[in-house]
This record gives C-alpha cells, structure tokens and sequence, in this order.
C-alpha cells in the first residue's frame, strides 16, 4: 500500500486529463492545481472531534510543543493548519480578503496568534507555520467543534474534503459521536475507499474517575471497542490516548521533574490521602516543601491523574526525567497513537494522497457538463478499479471489519501482508528489518505461493478467494521488488 | 394541608373523566397514588460516563450499582430500603397494563445473587430480543433509604433529549426527584441543556449534580460558568457540586471533613428536605405542574376545534348559500341572454332565407328570358314547362334545406347560452325538407298564344299580294299592259309572301312576350307561395324553441331556488348548532381555566405560562 509510482503517475495523469478539459472554468481549475500541488507536499491529516474532546492537546502532543490553540474565535469555523517552516509565522485566510499575516508571539503556555480586528465569519483558514520536526511529513489541521449526529455543522464536510486523513476524537466513543463519521461515503471514490480515519478515545485519562488504572482501562475499552463490527466499519483503528500526559511526558522540565521526585518522597499512603482530590493537593500540608504555584502547574499540565501516575513511576523506578518522560509518553498511548498514525496514514501517504486527488476530480467531474462528467468520472473508476493499492484499501476494510470469513491467523497473515501493520518488505513479511536478503526472498516466494493456492481453492467462497487473489497480488509486488533490488545495488 | 392539593388533584380527575381521557385519568391517577406515598423516588439522569451509579453509591455509601468505565448501567436499577441486601431482576411483558392492577400477572420477578448484580444491570441476563421492559430492584440497609428515600439508576442518554424512558420504571412522570448528572471536566453541553430545558418543563423538581469535582482544579469555575449556562437558558434547576470519591473514601474512613468536602451533605440534605416537604411544597409543586400539563392537554383538542368551527364557518352552509344566491343571478341572466339571441337569429334567419329564395328565382327567370328571346314557345313548351318545373323545385328544395340547417345552428347557438347546466338541453325536434315540395308548385298553365292558322296565312298572304299587283298592274297599265299581267302577278306573289312572313314573326313575337309574362307571374306566384311558407316554418321554429327553452329556465330555476331554500335553511341551523358547541367549549375553557388558577394558587410565587386562550 505504498502507493507506487503506477498509482502517483496515473493520478497525475488523470489530474493533467481534467485541467485539460477544464480550462475555461477557473472554479474548477483551482482546486484542481490545488490537488496537484498536494501530491508534492506532506500528508493532511485533521484532528476532528466534538466540543471539548481535547483536540488542541492532542495536536500539541502530537508535535510535541504547546502551540495550538491559536486563539479562540468565538464562533468561527476556521480551519487552523500547521506546517513545516522555518520561521513560526501564522496567516490568516478569509473570504474576500487578501491573506494577511498575524502577530506571533511566543509564550510558555504555548503560541497565541493576534487575530487583529479580523472578523471572524470571513475567516476560513489560519496557516501556522512551525519549525518542528514532526511536521515534516505531516501537516496537522484543527478543526472546529463537530456538533451533534443530528447537526454535525458544515465542518465534517469541508473535513472530508480537505483531509487525506482523520484522526476522530471521542470522549468515551458513545454512538453520536460515531454516527458523524457516516456522513461523505456516497461519492464513487467515497465507496471505493473512504477517507482513512482513526477513532482517538481521548482524555483517557478521566476514564474511571482517573484512578491509577484508568490508562489501561481506556486501552482494554478501547480494544473491545475496535471489535465492535460497526466500529470497525468506520475507522480503521482504535486508540486510546490521554493528549495531557502525553503532551505532559514530551515537554516534561527539569523543574518539573523535581517537583515530581520530591512529591515521590512523601510516603505512599500519606501521598494518596494528599491526592485524593484537586483541592485537596493544592492546599494540603505536604511534608516536603513544593510550591503552591508548581503544584498548580503540575496539576494544569498532568491532571490529577497524571500527578497519580507520574509519582507511582518514580516511586517505582523511573527515577531520570528521561524515564519518566518516556514512561508517561508510552503510558499515555501517545506513543501508540503516533505509531499508528505512522504505519496506517504515513507510511501510505502515497495513495492516500491520491485518493484525495481522486475524490475531488470527482466532485469537479460532478459539476462539469454532461460529456466532461462522464469522461472524468470513467477515468476515476478507472483508475480507482486498476491500482492495487486500492484493492489492499478494500480487502483491509474487509479484514477489519470481519467480513472476509478466513480465520484468525489467516486475517493476520493477510493484514500484515498487505501492509497493515506497516508498508517496508520486513515488516510486510513479517520478520526482522536486518535479516539478510534471501531470507526476504524466501519468505515472500512461500506466501505468494500460499496465497496462490488459496486463491484457486475451490472450497473457499467467492469472496474469500477473491482476497486471497489480492494477498497473492501483493506477494508477486513484493518479489518484482526484490527483484528491483537485486539489480540495483542496495544502498549501505 | 394535604387537603389543599389532593382536592385539586381529584377535581383534575374528575375533568378528565368529563372530558373522556382515560387516559390523562390514569396518569392522574397514578401521580395521586404517587404522592400519596411517602416514599421520595430519585430519578438520576445524564449522558453517559458521567457518574450517576457512582452518584447512587455515593449517596447510600456502599458499592451497589456496578461501576465501569464503559457502558455499564443498561437497565434500570431501583434502590430502596431493605433489612437485609437483595437483588430482584423483574421483567414486564410488553402487552399494555391494565390501568388500575396492583401488580400485572405478567411480571417476572427473578432473585438475582448479589454478585451478580453487575451481570444483571448490565443486562446480559435479558435476552435483548425479549420484548418489553426490565429493570433491577435491589435492596439495601440503609438509614436514608429507610427514611423513604428510592433512588433509580438509569443508563446514559446519547444526545436524546429524554430521560432513558424505555422502562416505565424509570418513567419521568413517577418520580419525585430528578438529578441530572453532568461531570467537572467540562461545562454542560448544549445537549444537556437541551434536556435539562424539556425535564423542566414536564417536571417541577430538578437539580443539576456536577460530579467528579475531586478530578480537576477549576471545579469551582465549572460550576460557576455552569450556573450561569442554566441562568441563560432560564432553567430554574440548582447546582449541586460533589465528589463520589471523596465521600466512598470518607465513608471508608469515617472522616467527617471529607464528607463534607465531597459536597454531598448538601446534596443528601436537599433529598431530605424534599423527602419532609413531599406532602406539602413538592406535593404541591407536582400538582400544579400536572395541572399544567393536563389542563394543556385537555385544552388543546377543544382549541383546536374552535378554530376548525370558525374555519367551517367560512365554508359550509353559509358558503353553500352563497352560491345558490349566485346561481338564481346567473340563471335570470341567462334567460335574457337566450331570448335575445333567439329573436336576433330568427329575424337574421328569416331575411337570409327570403333573400337566398329571390336570388334563386330571379336567376331562373333571367334563363327563361335568355331562352324566349329565341325559343318559340310554341315548338319547346313541353320541354320548357319540364325544365322550370325541375328548376323551381330544385330552387324551392335547396332554400328549404338551407333553412333547416340554420334553423338547427340557431337552436344550437341558443343552446349555448345553457351550457353551464348540461349539453342535453336541444329540443326534441326534426325538421327535414319536406318530400312534397314539387306538389306544392303552383301548376303552370300553357298561355294562349295565337297560332298562326293556314287560312291566316293565305289571308294575309291574299292581302299582301292583293295590293302588289294592284300597285304593279296599274303602274304597266300606263305602260299600255294589261291590268293584270305576269309581271304584276309576280310582283303581287312576292308581296303576299313577304308579308306572311312579316306577319309570322310578328305573332313570334308577340307569343313569346306573353309567354314571358306568364312565366314571370308564375314564378312569382311560386316566390310568394314559398315565402310564406318560410315565415309560417321559421315562426314555427322559434315558436317551439322559446317553448322549449322557456319550460327548460323555469325547470332550472325551480331547482336552484329549492337549493337556495335549502341552503339557507342549513346555514340557519348550522349556525345555530355551532354557537352551542362554541358556547359549551367557551364553557369548559372557562371550567379549565379556573381549575389551572385553583392549581397555580397551591404554589404561590411560581407562576407558569397561561396555557388558556381566553380570547378564543
């Protein structure tokens, strides 16, 4: 699923087919050029979720700095973007109005952004520009508040459209906030392969009431929840993630650590009685000597919870601030959610971008005269019924959502295969990224010819042996790699 | 003081009975036997995840609602009062109860071991596709539960704005108390206010309990903007922060100051309050409320039919009457309309055909002249008197057919003018030309014309030469020749000859004038005797079409005025009929009103929306 150069080229192709035949309509032109430049920038993913579902903290996590928010506009839709660049700048976009350039100013709580008078129903985008090294194969947007499933705004639209992928953010994953995600898979691309998104239970840490397990609770809710078929349905993955711990564990001080390690002093009984509540730890009598003002912070940036944990980590052996950090980063799940959103979004930002480019020639085609439409619209099926790496899209929608009817280890074999578990050859192939060549070779060769059988198996339903085609496809891809390889020398 | 709203109460039964609600009377019924029990049932309401098993437990200070972090409460859980600790599973068939049964046969009551109580709320021991409702009722020892307090657990609410209504025993309506349950990590969202706007305004007791205040620092912000969130949207509920952990924990620990800490003394001494008061101000603020929502209902449909009366008004009889009125117009026009054209067209009629006819004989009378001014009626009278015979019929037959035809438009032009009342409207009539047209002719006798005789010849013929030879023998007898010689012999036989034939063409002449002039009276006679016959015909035609058409107004007339009659003797009645109904509903309007003033004067200083239309 890595969105080989068959899949970009044809993409490109079809892009060039439409701006030919759309030359005399700068509406849809524009997008068009915009589709085009986007198969050469990093991937978008968006931050989606309802009122107060932790989004902002879950993008500072992600960059691992406290940027966003940018300000809050009361009421405004804007779509605040972050990118790669190499000075913090932020721009702001409206309707009607030449971009203008924002005041930045950089602060310990994070960014905040002069909006300067802008009225904020013109305004529809905010750029951030942010030197980060996160951002370097991912531009991370933040969206406005989605409202309920029974008026879910015009946000969730303009998401579908601008995103190549989503994470969506749930409090505790009840069914309106999954009921959102139904909307935008009517469209021919829409059917064939809907926008990728990942379901983030976020704030896990209040799961429970922020007991010491609720991290772990949160992923085992999570877990089962992944099974739910109608989830599975809808999101490709599950995770369960607390953005104030892990954005906490990334950017964890020195001072802070001090704080923390002098709290882990205080014996453990007495320790739990001083945080059984948030009152109770700002205004307790500790026996050792932290400041009224630290624990406050303390408790801003990890949460009652987070305080919870991060002593019992250093009661128990996390005794550098680089282990704790990492422990509360790992703990979190944010480490999880990142390696997720790695292997699931950028490991095949190729044909997710192309998706996009697919889905919006679609919605031009759309509003073209009748021959254009029919033309462009061929040339999407086309192209979404030639590139395999649709077809491994379809079949991991399938396996994940328990409709191929192989067994177990069969669906595990087959994700793994064609690349749900990351998109390189060794992890494909499930086995170590440094074992020798023909180690690779062999293992391929017998899966191709596994697959294969499966595929000709007259025992096996139509469907099944249909996926087992797709696996065996994605076999032979991985050997015409190799194959590559061998000719060219690798690289050391 | 219980007298006060119980008398209310019964006077609310007694309308729905009047007005035949059974059952608006059965909840009436049911809020009586309800307030008369002193026990004071606690709905807990909110979305889900938000602590309300946790709250339950809390309150009673023991781990009886399963607590997860998932979904955990499915079915509703009653907690009430018991000496020892017990759990039922009750279910109840969903067929409708029977109003008035103490306890359905249907229930199944399962005793549940306690530790699977979980198991039970969870619902897993209900198969899903069993129909019906199903709750848990668990009993516990416990002070504040003895004192009548019952606390019901209900499964979260996503994004609808009812309670979890799906069991009647976690009905809104039954219970006493409601607590919505909302946690401090954020403000009430706007779903929440949304059901906290339609609990309060079918219930008159609900208080807002913000949980989970041990979780986060700004609890006290939370509640403040929280508070004002239920200022703005005018719910008179108040706020109530607490902590179930800190009171599990003070319990645990028998630790006063946490106890109060937690908040919930507050929370448990507004259950009390309400629990002391249920007699008296709840008991009141009840009534009144179902007062309210009862008087609403009971107004609604008469209302409505006020309205739909003073919309018929404006149709119906009185609509019908109009148009009849209209219709006797319409025909009195129609009937001038119609003799009008009648008299027209026949007039028209009558000068077209006497022109038609004059222009047909006049055309054969200038061939007869053309024909005579050669002819010698004596040689062609037979064929000739054949020929005008044949041409007058013809002329007399064609006229004839032309007038039908015009006579038939006109009695369909007629016609016309009834078109709005049926297309059956022609008179049952048939004129044809008739077959005895050529009988009818005035016979054309042959004129005397002089013939002109032998001897009439030799006579003129005698005369004629007589003279030449007598001009001629006395001319040669100067000539010394003899009177009478060959010479003037054939002189005289020239001049005889001559003047036979002068004389002929002389009597030609004169024949063929005289025949002319028959001819020309004959035609004559012919036009008159056809002219007459036409008037006589066409006065017949207009004669029968006014009778006709007169007999079909009147027929028409008759029938709109009995319409007419008709109308307005059903508008006076209809009128009379629907100012009763109005008075009896102004009459029940004015009954209900004073009962929702009887109802509101229970609880002074909380004045509702006037439901009534009074200027109905």
């Amino acid at each position: 699923m890595t969105g080989g150069p068959g899949l970009e080229a044809a993409v490109r192709n079809l892009l060039h087919e439409a701006l030919d035949r759309c030359r005399d309509d700068p509406r849809a032109a524009g997008p068009l050029r915009h589709q085009l430049a986007r198969l050469d920038q990093p991937l978008r993913v968006a931050i989606a979720g309802p009122w107060r579902s932790g989004k902002s903290t879950l993008l500072n996590a992600l960059m691992g700095e406290t940027v966003a928010p940018v300000g809050e506009v009361a009421g405004s839709e804007a779509f605040v973007w972050y990118e790669d660049g190499p000075v913090p700048r932020a721009t702001a976009w409206s309707t009607g109005q030449p971009p203008q350039e924002l005041a930045v100013a950089r602060s310990a709580a994070g960014m905040r952004v002069d909006l300067g008078g802008h009225a904020a129903d013109g305004l529809t985008d905010i750029v951030v520009q942010w030197p980060t090294r996160s951002l370097r194969q991912l531009t991370l947007i933040d969206t406005p508040a989605l409202g309920g499933a029974d008026d879910p705004g015009p946000t969730i639209g303009r998401l579908l459209h601008e995103a190549d992928a989503v994470l969506h953010l749930t409090r505790d994953g009840r069914d309106s906030d999954l009921r959102v995600l139904e909307a935008g898979r009517e469209s021919l691309v829409g059917q064939a392969a809907p926008v990728p998104v990942v379901l983030v239970r976020s704030r896990a840490d209040e799961t429970g009431g922020g007991q010491i397990g609720a991290l772990l609770t949160a992923r085992q809710l999570a877990r089962r929840q992944q099974r739910d078929p109608r989830v599975a349905a809808l999101c490709l993955h599950v995770v369960a993630c607390s953005g104030a711990v892990g954005l906490a564990g990334r950017t964890l001080g020195e001072a802070e650590f001090a704080a923390l390690a002098e709290l882990a002093r205080v014996p453990r009984p007495q320790l739990e009685g001083h945080l059984l509540s948030a009152d109770r730890f700002l205004r307790g009598e500790l026996p050792v000597y932290v400041d009224t003002a630290d624990r406050a912070a303390l408790l801003d940036r990890l949460g009652l919870f987070g305080v919870r944990l991060a002593t019992t980590l250093v009661r128990t052996g996390c005794d550098t601030r680089a282990t704790l950090a990492a422990e509360l980063v790992r703990r979190s799940g944010l480490a999880e959610l990142r390696e997720s959103v790695h292997r699931l979004f950028v490991d095949r930002q190729g044909v997710l971008k192309a998706r996009s480019a697919l889905a919006a020639v679609e919605t031009v085609a759309r509003t073209r005269p009748a021959p254009d439409t029919r033309a462009l619209l061929d040339s999407v099926e086309r192209v979404l019924a030639g590139a395999h790496e649709f077809a491994e899209l379809r079949l991991f929608a399938a396996l994940r959502g328990d409709r191929s009817g192989f067994d177990a280890a069969a669906v595990e074999e087959a994700r793994r295969l064609i690349g749900g578990e990351g998109a390189g050859l060794a992890a494909r192939l499930g086995v170590d990224h440094d074992v020798p060549v023909h180690r690779l070779w062999e293992a391929a060769g017998e899966a191709q010819r596994r697959w294969r059988e499966r595929a000709e198996d007259p025992r096996l339903r139509l469907g099944q042996r249909r996926g087992a085609q797709v696996v065996a496809r994605s076999c032979e891809g991985m050997l015409a790699e190799l194959v590559d390889r061998s000719r060219r020398p690798a690289p050391a | 003081m219980a007298g006060i709203w119980l008398d209310v109460l019964d006077e609310l039964a007694g309308t729905c009975t009047a007005h035949g609600r059974a059952d608006l009377l059965r909840t009436v019924r049911q809020k009586r036997a309800q307030l008369l029990d002193p026990a004071l049932r606690v709905l807990v309401v909110g979305e889900p995840n938000q602590g309300k098993s946790q709250l339950v437990n809390a309150i009673v200070t023991a781990q009886v609602c399963p607590v997860g972090d998932g979904r955990t409460t499915v079915l509703p859980t009653v907690l009430r009062h018991a000496e020892t600790a017990s759990a039922v599973l009750v279910r109840t068939p969903s067929e409708p109860r029977a109003p008035g049964a103490g306890s359905p046969p249907g229930v199944e009551r399962t005793p549940l071991p306690l530790d699977r109580i979980a198991a039970g709320v969870s619902g897993t021991l209900v198969p899903r596709s069993g129909g019906g409702a199903a709750h848990v009722e668990i009993g516990v020892p416990r002070a504040l539960l003895g004192a009548g307090l019952v606390l019901v657990d209900t499964p979260g609410s996503d994004g609808a704005a009812g309670s979890g209504g799906a069991a009647p025993v976690a009905a809104l309506h039954r219970a006493d108390t409601v607590l919505l349950v909302s946690d401090s990590t954020r403000e009430l969202s706007v779903a929440e206010l949304n059901m906290l706007l339609h609990l309060t305004r079918s219930h008159p007791n609900v208080v807002v309990v913000q949980t989970k205040t041990d979780l986060v620092p700004d609890w006290r912000a939370v509640a403040e903007r929280n508070r004002r969130h239920l200022q703005e949207a005018g719910v008179p509920a108040p706020l109530i922060p607490v902590s179930a952990a800190l009171r599990m924990r003070a319990a645990a620990g028998d630790d006063h100051q946490l106890n109060a800490e937690s908040g919930f003394p507050l929370l448990i001494a507004r259950l009390r309050r309400d629990l002391a008061g249920k007699s008296d101000t709840l008991a009141r603020a009840s009534v009144t409320a179902l007062a309210r929502a009862v008087v609403e209902q009971l107004a609604a449909p008469l209302r409505a039919e006020l309205e739909n009366q003073q919309a018929a008004g404006r149709e119906g009889p009185m609509a019908r009457l109009h148009a009849a009125q209209r219709e006797v117009d319409e025909l009195r026009r129609c009937s001038t309309r119609w003799q009008n054209t009648l008299v027209d067209e026949m007039a028209d009629l009558l000068s077209d055909v006497e022109y038609d006819m004059r222009e047909r004989t006049r055309q054969i009378l200038r061939a007869v002249d053309e024909a005579f001014d050669t002819a010698d009626p004596l040689t062609g009278w037979d064929v000739f008197q054949g020929w005008l015979e044949r041409s007058l019929t013809e002329a007399a037959r064609e006229n004839h057919e032309w007038l039908v035809r015009r006579c038939d438009w006109v009695a369909r032009r007629v016609a016309g003018n009834f078109a709005r009342y049926g297309h059956h409207v022609l008179p049952p009539w048939s004129m044809s030309v008739p077959d005895d047209l050529a009988d009818r002719l005035p016979q054309l006798e042959c004129p005397s014309v002089d013939r002109f005789t032998v001897s009439q010849k030799l006579l003129t013929g005698m005369k004629g030469s007589y003279g030449g030879m007598l001009m001629f023998g006395l001319a040669l007898t100067l000539a010394g020749m003899p009177m009478i010689n060959p010479v003037s012999v054939g002189f005289g036989a020239l001049l005889g000859g001559k003047s036979i034939r002068d004389e002929g063409k002389q009597l030609l002449r004169r024949r063929q004038s005289t025949v002319k002039v028959a001819v020309q009276r004959h035609v004559d006679d012919f036009f008159v005797a056809m002219t007459k016959d036409c008037r006589d015909t066409v006065r017949q035609v207009q004669r029968l079409l006014r009778n006709h058409f007169t007999a079909l107004t009147e027929e028409l007339q008759e029938g709109i005025v009995e319409s007419l009659r008709s109308a307005k003797q059903a508008a006076e009645t209809d009128a009379a009929v629907r100012d009763r109904r109005q008075r009896e509903i102004r009459a029940k309007m004015t009954g209900l009103a004073r009962l929702y003033e009887q109802a509101q004067s229970l609880t002074v200083g909380r004045p509702g929306p006037v439901v009534l239309e009074q200027s109905a």
